[in-house]
């Protein structure tokens, strides 16, 4: 059993699990942060951002003046953003027999996978899972799509370019493997091959192993996987959530009893506590609204914004905010905010139990009706005429590089009144804030990240106990910034098995056992010996037959006597052999009673020496060994035949014949 | 001596227990006739016995009983120790053999209800309560009786043997006394007469004890440290000196034995010692002990022992610094490497019980709260500000602040975010802010503050601690002109936050905290000058529209110690403000739902009145204040808005008057003004409402205000102030007794106009305030309602479920 690390990044996995002659990936995350280092692409034009000085080193040798503009001292790459792929090269994808998704924020790399590398298999996931990553995939495509570029920065990449380049690009690696946002038609096609699944369903792979998605408490829809044979069970554990926030609460017990346990997604912000950030949020969306300010927040359409406008939805009036408007703006708007409410089986009991009063599960359909709050696909059209300031807007993308946030980042940035508060944990948003430099609006890091926490793993595996752990290596060690923080990493017995990007790990545990159905036929000709109180032994003979890695016993097949023919027969249509079994001894040879037995028949001198595994009886006067031990009975007697055959034979009074 | 009119009622209740005793369900009737009957011995110079000898019949009935219930042999015990408390009533039951009847395990019909615990209980009561006399201590005596006490001293149940332990104490400390000498013989004399027979007594009560210090079953160990500790707080001499010189040597052993479980009771037993003059007696070794418990044992007594010897009064200064530093041991182990051989041996201790989540706590808890006992008697720490630094590394630990820990390598990350610990840290902090020398470190201890105002993560308790240490330091931190730049430029802006935090525990107080804040700050000029360009009084008034009731009360005391403040400074700027705030102040008092900020308008127009500088264009909302409060369904509000007048009368009536106008005409007197002033505002009848209203604190205030009315405006006779009458709740009262007055003669069918001296006469102010002034539950708890209610108990055949008591 091995697994290929693809990605390195901890809660945007994409790992290869080859079990069992089978080869499933686990999610396919696509890192964004690769964004950051591009210019923002602005939906209106920017006088500023057009007329950033290009780049040209200071001796003038390189001149990237069309491919590099430089902002508030740091230089950007002015073209399309780009992504970081997961590994490509360390596996052939088109090998891959199945794809598991846990959650949206996971399937992001799912059209580099499945297209255009020879990706036959299937895609497993639920169905909120499916539809909201669709969403957010269309949302990234109409991002990308609406704001074209004429020209694509590549001179950079050259590797005698790129050292040459000021810090931090001439530090990235792997630029090469950088790619722009894939199509929709690739969308479209990478989704076609999804397959839906319900929590707790067993999909059978192969005959070889059975997979299935456990609620895990993260998102809409966000699963574990138990990926399990016979004798072997591997649970992965992506993003999951132990809040009482709107998803189904997380499925724990059906975790215990694993082999191995491959844990990913963590919270990317173990300091801070969700509850604590909330209430930041709130009371810094507060203080700017009273101050008559307006409030941005960049984050993605679905997922924390539904939590977030409840807690705004119960805070509002306290904070006297129930005039303020409250902007949602994204392509994918409308769809996120209905699609929350129609989910119902996905949801937490409390949520689901309001479907059959009935009521909208989440109260953003409330807030919609009373019009405090609006949702559009775009500032342009609708929202321009009926935009109302203080307000408070959402939008993405949290990376601040596209989307509408953009020319809100242009549009707010420059009064002290407004407020961006960040809320999404992804990016670092200094970097995040890195091209809008000089800014003057204040800027709030709150970033609610509902993932469990190292407390809350350790807590969780002291319960589940699984055999080994595997995790990504900073998993292994406290965060760099805070090395005295050693309650923030996995301390484990054993220790975890950490993996990096390109890692290829031989998981520690191997098959003992298969499965073999006998039929009923051959059951019925056993003849059992019983050995001890219910252990009861038989001998058979049959044949062994092995399809999609499933084993039957067949009883053999006696030939017909064939005529005589002059025809050549074909060698693979002759029956197997049957040979008379030999028979099977059991039993074991004890000392005392043997060396009587010897005694009896004219073998005196006999010389006993006990070794780890039983006794060695050297037969003095004959010159012979005997080995008498656990797991066998070895005669060394040479040149004397009779002498072999005799002492066999006193052996073998010992020993039962099945 | 009771009241005559009890006498009757005590007779019915005995004949009633006599007779019914079977019949009796009711425990709390028994208990509450025992209450009664210490008072009710004597009535009229004669006995109890002699007045009611049926009490005679239903002892001995009940001793020959078979089937006494348990609970009624028990009462009847108790009943006869304590009729035998007089040498009289021990003669009666002596004479009719019913002591020994009573007290002798032979005595009853029913032997086996002595394994009943109360019959024990019962019994022992019983013997105490006889204990007040030389006779009876010679039954005790002559009866075998210490033999049986000695025994109950283990009893399995704790309160027969803490029973049996205290009159065994009594017993010795009766012997010492002088109600042991015979009152004709040692008339006035101190000195007690200590014959060879109670010596043999004291003798064998002592030597149990000392045999039982030295047993190896534990639970007779603690019994006897009990009696010990009883035996030096309660005797006297030479009792006392017998006892602690025989048990010296045991009390040696156990304490150099250190055990755990024992280092209370010992601690006990020493703290008991250190208060008598056995300190002073080199011999009796009493602080040697001491310091030996501090030193004995694992590091966990000793922390504990360290904290008992600080509460210790008579504490040598040696020992309470030797302790002392215990208890700061744990918190100088976080900051620094200790340095003595003897510190070192406890760091080994330390450290594990530091890196462990549970002990670690308890301990950082003990060390805390010891410093904060001593910083509230301004102990002088030998080093205090390594002290307050070691507090603040403690917080900075528990908020996850620190990047490097102890130099001990000990694990401190189970304290990030104990709140247990944090709010007690901060309770030190601000205990800690009462030394001067401490006010180099205002900074520091800022700094750690602010971590904790700021920290999303700050439960709201623990914020409550930081806001409360946070007043105590302003108020260290005020004479330095930083202050007000580091309020605005980094308190402020915290608490900004604060007041929008989702939880309205946080809003509430940060609202209280800029209330106090703002209070101790009264007369710095800049503060309020500040309070209004950083933007906090509009917050303040913002917040006045909470949805919280708490809240809003909180910012109308926050706004009302601003406007003080303001209007000391910066009038000006006040004036802006004054008609919205002094509006939305009155619509709150009107309309609020809830009674918390009714009460805190009111509070605080009388803080505003009560200030030296007058508000402009109150005296216009005053009557309206009088009006809306006195007229409020909470009784708070009532009382509050009384307080308020009594402020205005005290302003208007004495010799400053308060915004008196000048009269039209030059005739009437000043007090006459004055009064019309007070009745034009809505006073007088807020007054007189008050005083017939359903709740008695509000007429008890009422009335208290109208006689200080009284004495105030000494010629309130000559005043001519006319009061209406109608249209008034007090109209129908004070109209009724003035027809009677009147006595009909004009056969008036109503009356309009009374004068105000008029009224105060007819009210009879002075009667109505006794009446006032007995709580509502004096009826109840009278003997007589006690004793009616044990008759109706007895009459009643059902069981009586419902416990009135």
């Amino acid at each position: 059993m091995k697994l290929y690390c693809l990605s390195g990044h901890p809660t945007l996995p994409c790992n290869v699990l080859k079990f069992k002659s089978t080869t499933i990936m686990l999610d396919c995350g696509l890192d964004i942060t690769a964004s950051l280092y591009f210019l923002p692409l602005p939906l209106v034009h920017s006088p500023r951002l057009s007329k950033l000085p290009g780049w040209v080193s200071k001796d003038g040798a390189v001149n990237l003046e069309k491919e590099l503009k430089e902002c508030s001292g740091r230089v950007f790459v002015d073209s399309q953003p780009e992504f970081c792929l997961p590994e490509r090269e360390l596996l052939d994808l088109s090998t891959i027999d199945v794809i598991l998704i846990s959650n949206y924020h996971c399937m992001m790399a799912l059209p580099y996978i499945t297209e255009n590398t020879g990706f036959t298999g299937t895609v497993y996931a639920t169905e909120p899972t499916l539809q909201i990553g669709r969403l957010l995939m269309e949302e990234l495509v109409a991002f990308m799509e609406r704001v074209p570029k004429a020209h694509t920065a590549t001179c950079w990449k050259n590797k005698d370019i790129q050292k040459l380049l000021p810090a931090p690009l001439k530090d990235v690696v792997d630029v090469c493997s950088w790619r722009r946002c894939y199509s929709m038609l690739e969308v479209n096609s990478a989704l076609s091959k999804v397959q839906l699944v319900g929590y707790s369903q067993k999909v059978e792979l192969f005959g070889a192993v059975q997979v299935s998605p456990l609620s895990s408490g993260y998102s809409l829809g966000s699963s574990n996987w138990i990926i399990q044979s016979h004798y072997e069970k591997v649970s992965y554990v992506s993003g999951s959530s132990l809040l009482t926030t709107h998803p189904q609460p997380m499925d724990q017990s059906s975790l215990k009893n694993s082999d191995v346990l491959i844990l990913t997604g963590l919270t990317q912000i173990p300091t801070a506590n969700p509850d604590g950030m909330l209430g930041e949020f709130c009371s810094n969306l507060s203080m700017t609204i009273r101050a008559g300010g307006n409030v941005l927040v960049p984050c993605y359409s679905s997922g924390v914004i539904y939590d977030l406008l409840e807690c705004l939805y119960q805070f509002m009036d306290s904070a006297n905010l129930g005039n303020t408007p409250f902007y949602f703006i994204s392509p994918v708007a409308n769809s996120s905010l209905e699609f929350s409410q129609i989910f119902a089986e996905w949801l937490c009991q409390n949520k689901q139990s309001k479907v059959y009063l009935p009521e909208p599960p989440f109260p953003h359909a409330e807030l919609i009706q009373t019009n405090k709050l609006k949702h559009y696909p775009s500032i342009h059209g609708d929202f321009s005429s009926e935009f109302r300031q203080p307000c408070v807007v959402f939008t993405g993308h949290p990376s601040l590089r596209f989307g509408d946030v953009v020319h809100f980042m242009e549009l707010w940035g420059k009064s002290s009144l407004n407020t961006i508060i960040f809320t999404e944990p992804d990016f670092s948003y200094l970097e995040a804030l890195a091209p809008y430099q000089p800014l003057a609006m204040k800027c709030v890091y709150c970033p609610i990240d509902t993932r469990l926490n190292f407390h809350q793993v350790s807590k969780l595996l002291k319960e589940i106990q699984p055999l080994h752990v595997v995790c990504p290596e900073p998993y292994t060690q406290p965060p760099p910034a805070q090395p005295h923080r050693t309650d923030l990493m996995l301390e484990l017995q054993p220790a975890p098995m950490a993996y990096r990007r390109c890692s290829v790990l031989g998981l520690p545990f191997r098959r003992r056992y298969e499965r073999i159905h006998l039929l009923p036929e051959l059951a019925k000709s056993l003849v059992l010996s019983e050995m001890k109180t219910g252990v009861s032994v038989a001998t058979v003979s049959a044949v062994l037959h092995s399809k999609d890695n499933k084993h039957v016993l067949q009883p053999v097949v006696k030939p017909a006597p064939v005529p005589p023919s002059k025809k050549r027969k074909r060698v693979t249509e002759d029956p197997p052999e049957v040979l008379d079994p030999k028979p099977l001894l059991t039993g074991a040879v004890p000392l005392e009673p043997f060396l009587a037995l010897l005694h009896k028949n004219g073998i005196m001198e006999v010389k006993v020496e006990e070794t780890s595994g039983g006794h060695i009886l050297h037969l003095q006067a004959e010159d012979v060994l005997i080995q008498l031990e656990e797991e066998g009975t070895h005669i060394i007697c040479d040149h004397n035949e009779s002498l072999r055959t005799a002492l066999r034979d006193l052996v073998l009074r010992f020993l039962h014949k099945l | 001596m009771i009241e005559s009119e009890c006498v009757l009622l005590v007779q019915f209740v005995t004949i009633c227990i006599l007779h019914c005793f079977q019949g009796l369900h009711c425990d709390s009737t028994f208990f509450g006739a025992m209450d009664n009957l210490p008072d009710q011995r004597n009535v009229n110079g004669e006995s109890l016995l002699q007045q009611q000898p049926c009490l005679l019949e239903f002892i001995s009935s009940v001793c020959k009983c078979k089937d006494a219930d348990h609970a009624i042999l028990s009462f009847t015990l108790k009943l006869t120790g304590l009729l035998a408390a007089t040498e009289q009533g021990f003669r009666l039951l002596e004479e009719e053999g019913l002591l020994a009847c009573a007290f002798e395990r032979g005595g009853w019909c029913a032997p086996d209800l002595w394994h009943e615990p109360s019959v024990r209980s019962g019994w022992l009561q019983g013997l105490l309560n006889t204990l007040n006399h030389r006779k009876a201590l010679e039954f005790i005596r002559e009866n075998g009786l210490i033999k049986v006490l000695l025994h109950l001293q283990n009893d399995p149940s704790l309160f027969v043997s803490s029973l049996a332990n205290e009159v065994l104490v009594n017993i010795l400390n009766f012997m010492t006394s002088s109600k042991m000498s015979n009152s004709s013989d040692a008339a006035g004399s101190t000195q007690c007469p200590m014959g060879p027979d109670w010596v043999s007594v004291s003798s064998e009560i002592i030597r149990a004890g000392v045999e039982a210090l030295g047993s190896e079953k534990h639970p007779q160990v603690i019994q006897a440290l009990k009696m010990l500790s009883l035996v030096l707080s309660q005797c006297g001499e030479p009792i006392r000196s017998m006892l602690w010189k025989d048990v010296l040597v045991p009390l040696e052993v156990l304490i150099n034995g250190g055990s755990g479980s024992l280092t209370l009771p010992l601690m006990n037993v020493l703290q008991a010692a250190v208060r008598t003059p056995l300190l002073s007696q080199s011999d009796c070794k009493v602080m040697e002990l001491t310091e030996a418990m501090l030193c004995a044992g694992n590091g966990k007594d000793c922390f504990q022992c360290a904290v008992l010897i600080v509460t210790l009064e008579k504490c040598p200064d040696v020992l309470k610094r030797k302790a002392i530093n215990i208890i700061l041991l744990p918190l100088r182990c976080l900051s620094t490497q200790l340095q003595d051989i003897a510190e070192k041996e406890l760091e080994i201790v330390l450290e594990k019980q530091l890196s462990q989540k549970s002990s670690c706590i308890s301990l950082l808890l003990q060390s805390l709260s010891g410093i904060t006992e001593l910083a509230h008697t301004k102990y002088p720490f030998e080093d205090l500000q390594s002290v307050t630094r070691s507090v603040m590394l403690l917080l900075r630990i528990c908020s996850g602040h620190l990047s490097s820990f102890s130099p001990h390598r000990i694990s401190l990350t189970h304290l990030i975010g104990c709140c247990k610990v944090q709010r007690c840290g901060l309770d030190t902090l601000g205990a800690l802010s009462v030394y001067k020398e401490n006010v180099d470190l205002r900074h520091e201890v800022f700094g750690v503050l602010l971590e904790y105002l700021q920290n999303p993560d700050s439960h709201a308790t623990v914020l409550k601690k930081a806001l409360q240490a946070a007043v105590r330091w302003i108020d260290v931190w005020s004479p330095f002109p930083d202050l007000l730049q580091f309020i605005s430029r980094d308190l402020f802006p915290a608490l900004e936050k604060r007041t929008c935090d989702v939880r309205w525990e946080v809003r509430d107080s940060t609202l209280e905290f800029i209330a106090q804040m703002t209070a101790a700050l009264r007369g710095n000029t800049g503060y309020a000058e500040v309070l209004h360009t950083s933007g906090m009084f509009s917050i303040l008034l913002s917040s006045l529209a909470d949805v919280e009731g708490y809240v809003r009360a909180s910012a109308v005391g926050a706004v009302g110690e601003a406007v003080t403040s303001l209007v000391q400074q910066t009038e000006l700027l006040l004036a802006s403000y004054l008609e919205e705030i002094l509006s939305r102040m009155m619509a709150i008092l009107s309309q609020d739902t809830e009674g918390f900020p009714r009460r805190a308008v009111v509070k605080a127009f009388t803080s505003w009145l009560k200030g030296p500088h007058p508000l402009p264009a109150l005296d216009q909302s005053l009557s309206s204040v009088l009006s809306s409060g006195g007229n409020d369904f909470d009784w708070e509000v009532k009382i509050h808005t009384l307080e308020l007048a009594d402020v205005l009368m005290e302003k208007t009536l004495t010799c400053c008057p308060y915004a008196v106008q000048i009269s039209s005409s030059p005739d009437e007197t000043h007090l006459t003004q004055a009064l019309r002033k007070l009745k034009d505002l809505g006073l007088l009848d807020l007054l007189l409402n008050s005083l017939f209203d359903c709740d008695r604190p509000v007429c008890e205030k009422a009335c208290s205000l109208l006689l200080k009315l009284r004495t105030l405006a000494v010629d309130i006779d000559r005043c001519d102030v006319v009061l209406d009458v109608c249209g008034n709740r007090w109209g129908d009262e004070v109209g009724s007794r003035y027809l009677n007055k009147l006595q009909a003669e004009r056969n008036l069918l109503s009356i309009k106009d009374i004068s105000l001296p008029d009224v105060v006469r007819l009210l009879d102010l002075d009667s109505m305030q006794r009446t006032l002034t007995l709580s509502s539950d004096h009826v109840v708890n009278s003997p007589r309602s006690l004793m009616e209610d044990i008759l109706l108990s007895v009459q009643q055949t059902e069981e009586n479920i419902v416990d009135c008591y």
